[in-house]
């Protein structure tokens, strides 16, 4: 009375595409738990969203169906909403601290937990990089007034 | 499975072994708060960690058979995962952010082998074309220069990287029990088993069985039909939901734009 035998395991391809799907979660998982700056903890929710999509189209082939395909249209949808509510707030969170840190937020914390403070701070890990010099030729351009706009580093 | 060949190595080792080592490498490659050369050594040592994890994870997984798709998907698989891990890892967003470009690629090409070919197509163009532009666009104007502090430190790194591997093992341990035998207690005649044969019955699980395969001609003709067929409504609502996101951010905006600017005053008056 084998009555699983209808029930067939899925193929080599289907767990794969299951195990990949399951480390891009996690990854997200981590980078939420554990990072601070608003826009990057957007990103690794987006990194989930990835996740969960390529485990439903995993699914959506094992079953034959289009049930995972159609899921995942839906998902890129919601996402591109999402994207746009969220930035907003970032941006209103932004204007209002001057920082993109989750930190600036911690008085809507649960009374009983402790107060996050910076203890030290790592000094700035600059490395100077290093260009080749090239010895001046030809005439000296005019002086570009919109260089001294310029970031040194992002 | 390598684990045949290594055969003093048991499969549930090598994924405690993968688990333990994507632990510490996570926890490692986090900002951490270190400066100079002791963050570098960490980095260097993280990465060397998270191959290893990376190497027990291919291990753990099933061979495919055919070589050249077992070779496509191993590219694109360890470019999403590489580029996923770097996106949670950078210091500054703004490289997060162009490494997530870089994972999306990886997926869409995961995608494309597991027979999505519309969505490996629409996760570039609507994902890495427009969301990941938009990203961009709000870091251009919110980032400050150089490196913030909160950039350079997490929450609970060690605490977040091992909750993140427990929850990948977990993960990992379940699809592997797919492949194994059905457990015992379903092959009594209870209920469970009849269920399960109704359902077998009712609908047949494999491609083969349902007479559609993903890769056939008309792909994105047919998954179009599905779509405005069985799932008209959930489009309208889709509709709906896009408009209400768009008037909701815009009336977030326009409202929020006077309290910043008294919220601002109020912090240059002390």
């Amino acid at each position: 009375m084998n009555l699983l035998a209808d029930v067939v395991a899925p193929s080599p391809l289907v767990l794969d595409g299951l195990v990949v799907g399951a480390i891009l979660f996690a990854l997200g998982l981590v980078g939420i738990l554990a990072r601070r700056n608003l826009i990057v903890m957007f990103l690794c929710a987006e990194l989930m969203l990835q996740g969960i999509s390529v485990s439903l189209v995993s699914w959506s082939r094992h079953h034959g169906d289009w049930g995972g395909h159609v899921l995942v249209i839906f998902v890129l949808t919601v996402a591109a909403c999402e994207a746009a509510v969220a930035l907003v707030f970032v941006l209103q969170a932004f204007a209002r601290t001057g920082r993109l840190d989750s930190a600036a937020w911690q008085s809507l914390r649960e009374s009983n937990l402790s107060r996050t403070i910076d203890h030290e701070l790592p000094a700035i890990d600059t490395v100077p990089l290093k260009f080749p010099r090239l010895s001046p030729a030809g005439i000296e351009p005019a002086a570009d007034e919109d260089a001294a706009l310029e970031r040194e580093h992002v | 499975m390598i684990a045949s060949i290594l055969p003093s190595v048991s499969p549930g080792t090598l994924l405690a072994g993968g688990v333990t080592a994507t632990a510490a490498s996570l926890w490692l490659l986090l900002p951490g708060g270190r400066s100079g050369a002791a963050d570098r050594t960490a980095c260097w040592l993280g990465w060397l960690l998270g191959i290893v994890a990376l190497a027990s994870f291919i291990a753990t997984g099933h061979r495919l058979g055919n070589v050249g798709e077992e070779a496509v998907f191993l590219t694109v698989a360890l470019v999403a995962v590489i580029s996923g891990a770097a996106t949670v890892v950078s210091r500054s967003p703004v490289y997060a952010a162009i490494w997530f470009a870089m994972a999306l690629a990886g997926v869409s090409g995961v995608l494309l082998v597991l027979g999505g070919q519309f969505l490996g197509v629409a996760t570039i163009v609507v994902y890495a074309g427009a969301i990941l532009v938009m990203f961009l666009f709000v870091l251009m104007l919110a980032q400050p220069a150089g490196l913030a502090p909160y950039d350079r430190v997490s929450n609970e790194p060690l605490l977040a990287a091992v909750a993140g591997a427990v929850l990948l093992g977990i993960l990992s341990l379940s699809i592997g029990r797919l492949t194994a035998e059905p457990p015992a207690c379903c092959l009594m005649g209870s209920t469970k088993a009849a269920l399960l044969a109704d359902t077998a019955a009712a609908e047949p699980t494999t491609a083969a069985a349902a007479g559609i395969d993903m890769l056939a001609d008309n792909h994105v003709a047919r998954l179009g039909g599905e779509l405005f067929g069985r799932h008209l409504l959930a489009v309208e609502v889709a509709g709906v939901l896009l408009l209400v996101a768009l008037i909701g951010s815009i009336a977030i905006v326009s409202r929020g734009a006077a309290d910043a600017e008294s919220a601002a005053a109020r912090r240059a008056v002390p």
